[in-house]
């Protein structure tokens, strides 16, 4: 692929472009606005940690989406498919409902985790599990878990708003260690996943195939399922279950870079983080912080289905 | 430290789950073989294979160059055998290249980039199953038969010495068929163990030297092709009637279908055929055609005849005649009923003199379309007339009556069975 390197270049000054720009964008206008007092600290105090995290959980998603995809070996999985999105809702609901919002993104976290836990389990009952058991568990307990974040919504009263404004996604609270936060689990699950990109194309054929091809299948296959855990279960506590991201970014890198997953998850680092910085950006500063959620669907699905209808094939 | 064996299964057992399919198979490869594991739909093969690569757990011994399977690291493993499915999913769209370079992950380390010398590898591999002009292409737009021949090349760019085909060439056409397993067979040469599983027989038999038939998970037969294809093996193992012969051009064994015993769940009666020879001439054939499923009878044979000592000896009915001597009236009546009732009538061209032109005239009464004539090579009907003219005239009125004629036993067998030739309707 001749034209890996200039893509990749391309895409990390845009990240730069992208960070710089929208660190200086906001509300209170462009650039480091001196009509309002202490605007130094608006930036570098609010915007520059809120865009960081929005980066890191842009990418996080994405690079777990794409790792999903390949190690389901279908192209419509995504970051929440074994049950990560519910899991931390429920954990989510539970602090809103029964600890007045304390504590939120703890429980969102062992929420998520404690799903991917409960797949795992259940689906390993038998020893040699097939991913195709451990994606069904994984649906089926995550509309398990929907029924009782839906249940705890119905009792909830006034905290309705709190349930639904979380569900949607959104960087209001972001702090600067939130950033430092997600940086410390990408760094580590992100090296993970890049360094398995073989052995994630070996499986994005099958396991079988993986294995015959000499991959340790069933190691390769909880290691990118931990990592990608990991990251998600760490976005769903910062930000909330924030759709589109996890499952468009992969696709368009693939129709830029093709399917290799060795350049596949660092272009998705960058692409995802660009992606959700950008929409966070928008939904900030444009409609007065309306859940990102809603920005990334709105604006992704029809990008989606344009991209689409041009290349007329799934990359 | 090496054995004699390249891989060497003891009471292997293997299965999914709880189900075993897989039941106590013991067999040995040697280096240099090229084996073809045959057997009906769900009786074990593709298991067994796939228990031979480890990607389903067996227990009972089962060693690759004297050393247990267990004890290979996923790596080794990748670099000692290499694997062609029946079929492989494609959720996105690589490139043949980037698929037949993940044959090289085994060799190189995940920190390391993939050398020049394994693009060489991969690029040979491609030319080897003729898919070069492929490299690029995306693996989604390709033909079930180009992508067969991918994963091939794929398993070629493994560098294994030991290769396990389930089924390669299900998607092929015929030519293509003939270059993979062409290839096969020149690696056999060259020192690999190859081990294929077939459903079709006639390939298997053509290109494997030894054949490996299991049936309910369990070996049923091992050998030769000529051993294992036999039709009673194929009748006890897949219910089905065939005739095997060898084949005139490759001298390998063939088989041909007649009727499946469990297609109206009852066995179909064997085909009644009528030889009429005389003077030796029937001895090879008669040999040919027994234990071929067919119900075989010998006719008017003098006591002397060699044919008769054939018939005597493969337990054919014949009607024996004295030598030199009239045929008597009733012999010809018995004659003309065996006639009646035979599906097929085989008349083996031999010496025709006064004596024994009556056989000659009783076809007249038979069904032309029931006749074949087997003619030698080289003969015509003018050689065997002894009776100054009569027996050439009626040979030609078999013939233009519809008679059809022969030269090799092979064109009798083909004959035997031609769609346009329906078994006699017995009333009761």
């Amino acid at each position: 692929m001749t034209r890996t390197i200039p893509i990749i270049i391309c895409l990390t000054v845009a990240t730069v472009l992208t960070i710089v720009l929208c660190t200086l964008t906001g509300p209170a206008g462009f650039g480091i606005p001196s009509t309002v007092p202490g605007g130094a600290d608006i930036v570098g105090g609010i915007r520059l940690p809120r865009v960081l995290a929005a980066f890191f959980v842009g990418a996080s998603l994405a690079v777990a989406g794409a790792a999903m995809q390949a190690l389901f070996k279908n192209p419509m999985a995504d970051p929440y498919i074994l049950g990560t999105s519910s899991g931390g809702a429920l954990g989510a609901c539970l602090a809103i409902v029964f600890f007045g919002g304390f504590f939120v993104p703890v429980f969102a976290w062992a929420g998520a985790i404690a799903a991917i836990l409960i797949v795992w389990s259940i689906a390993g009952r038998k020893g040699v599990i097939s991913v195709e058991t451990l994606l069904l568990t994984g649906i089926a307990v995550s509309f398990f878990f929907s029924a009782i974040v839906s249940f705890l919504i119905a009792i909830a009263g006034q905290n309705v708003h709190q349930i639904i404004f979380w569900l949607m996604g959104g960087f209001w609270n972001a702090s600067p260690s939130d950033a430092i936060l997600m940086a410390c689990i990408l760094l580590p699950a992100g090296l993970l996943l890049f360094f398995m990109g073989r052995d994630l194309n070996a499986l994005s054929l099958g396991e079988e195939t993986a294995a015959h091809l000499g991959i340790d299948a069933t190691r390769a296959r909880w290691a990118v399922l931990g990592g990608s855990t990991l990251l998600v279960a760490g976005a769903v506590s910062i930000a909330g279950s924030i759709g589109f991201v996890g499952l468009v970014t992969p696709h368009i890198v693939r129709m830029l870079l093709g399917p290799d997953n060795r350049v596949v998850i660092p272009a998705c680092i960058l692409a995802g983080g660009i992606l959700l910085v950008i929409s966070d950006t928008i939904a900030r500063t444009f409609f007065s912080d309306l859940p990102v959620g809603i920005i990334t669907a709105f604006i992704g699905a029809p990008f989606f289905i344009w991209l689409i209808h041009k290349r007329g094939e799934v990359a | 430290m090496t054995g004699r064996h390249s891989i060497n299964a003891e009471n292997l057992h293997a299965g999914y789950g709880t189900q075993e399919i897989v039941k106590s198979i013991s067999c040995s490869f040697a280096p240099g073989s090229f084996t073809g594991i045959i057997g009906p739909n769900g009786s074990g093969k593709t298991t067994l294979l796939k228990a031979f690569s480890r990607v389903i757990p067996s227990s009972g011994i089962l060693e690759l160059d004297g050393k247990a399977v267990s004890d290979y690291t996923p790596a080794e493993l990748g670099m000692a055998i290499g694997f062609v499915p029946q079929d492989e999913g494609r959720p996105f769209s690589y490139t043949v290249m980037q698929v037949v370079l993940m044959a090289r992950y085994a060799r190189t380390s995940r920190f390391a980039a993939l050398t020049p010398d394994d693009y060489t590898r991969c690029h040979r591999a491609l030319a080897e199953t003729g898919v070069s002009h492929l490299a690029d292409r995306s693996i989604r737009t390709l033909s079930g038969g180009e992508w067969q021949r991918v994963l091939i090349a794929r398993a070629l760019a493994q560098d294994t010495k030991v290769l396990l085909l389930d089924e390669p060439t299900s998607h092929l056409d015929l030519s293509h068929q003939s270059d993979i397993l062409s290839l096969m067979r020149r690696l056999a040469g060259s020192g690999a163990t190859i081990i294929g599983v077939f459903h079709d027989l006639n390939l298997a038999a053509l290109y494997c030297d030894r054949l490996i038939m299991i049936q309910h998970g369990q070996l049923v037969a091992d050998g030769t092709p000529a051993q294992v294809l036999t039709p009673k093996k194929i009748r006890e193992v897949y219910g089905a009637e065939v005739v095997t012969s060898c084949h005139p051009a490759t001298g390998r064994t063939f088989l041909m279908p007649i009727k499946t015993a469990n297609g109206n769940g009852s066995s179909l009666k064997p085909l009644n055929v009528q030889v009429i020879s005389g003077g030796g001439s029937g001895a090879d054939l008669l040999h040919f055609l027994a234990g071929k499923g067919l119900s075989l009878s010998a006719g008017i044979l003098a006591t002397t005849d060699t044919d008769y000592l054939t018939a005597q000896a493969l337990d054919i009915h014949c009607i024996p005649v004295l030598p030199f001597s009239r045929i008597p009236a009733d012999a010809l009546e018995k004659l003309k009923v065996l006639l009646s009732r035979a599906d097929r009538i085989i008349l083996s061209a031999h010496p025709i003199g006064s004596g024994n032109l009556p056989v000659l005239l009783a076809l007249r009464d038979a069904d032309p379309a029931r006749i074949i004539i087997h003619m030698p090579e080289g003969r015509d009907f003018l050689s065997y007339d002894f009776a100054k003219g009569a027996a050439t005239a009626a040979f030609e009125n078999l013939c233009t009556a519809g008679a059809q004629c022969t030269t090799s036993y092979e064109g009798i067998l083909g004959l035997l069975y031609q769609a346009s030739l329906k078994p006699h309707d017995r009333e009761i």
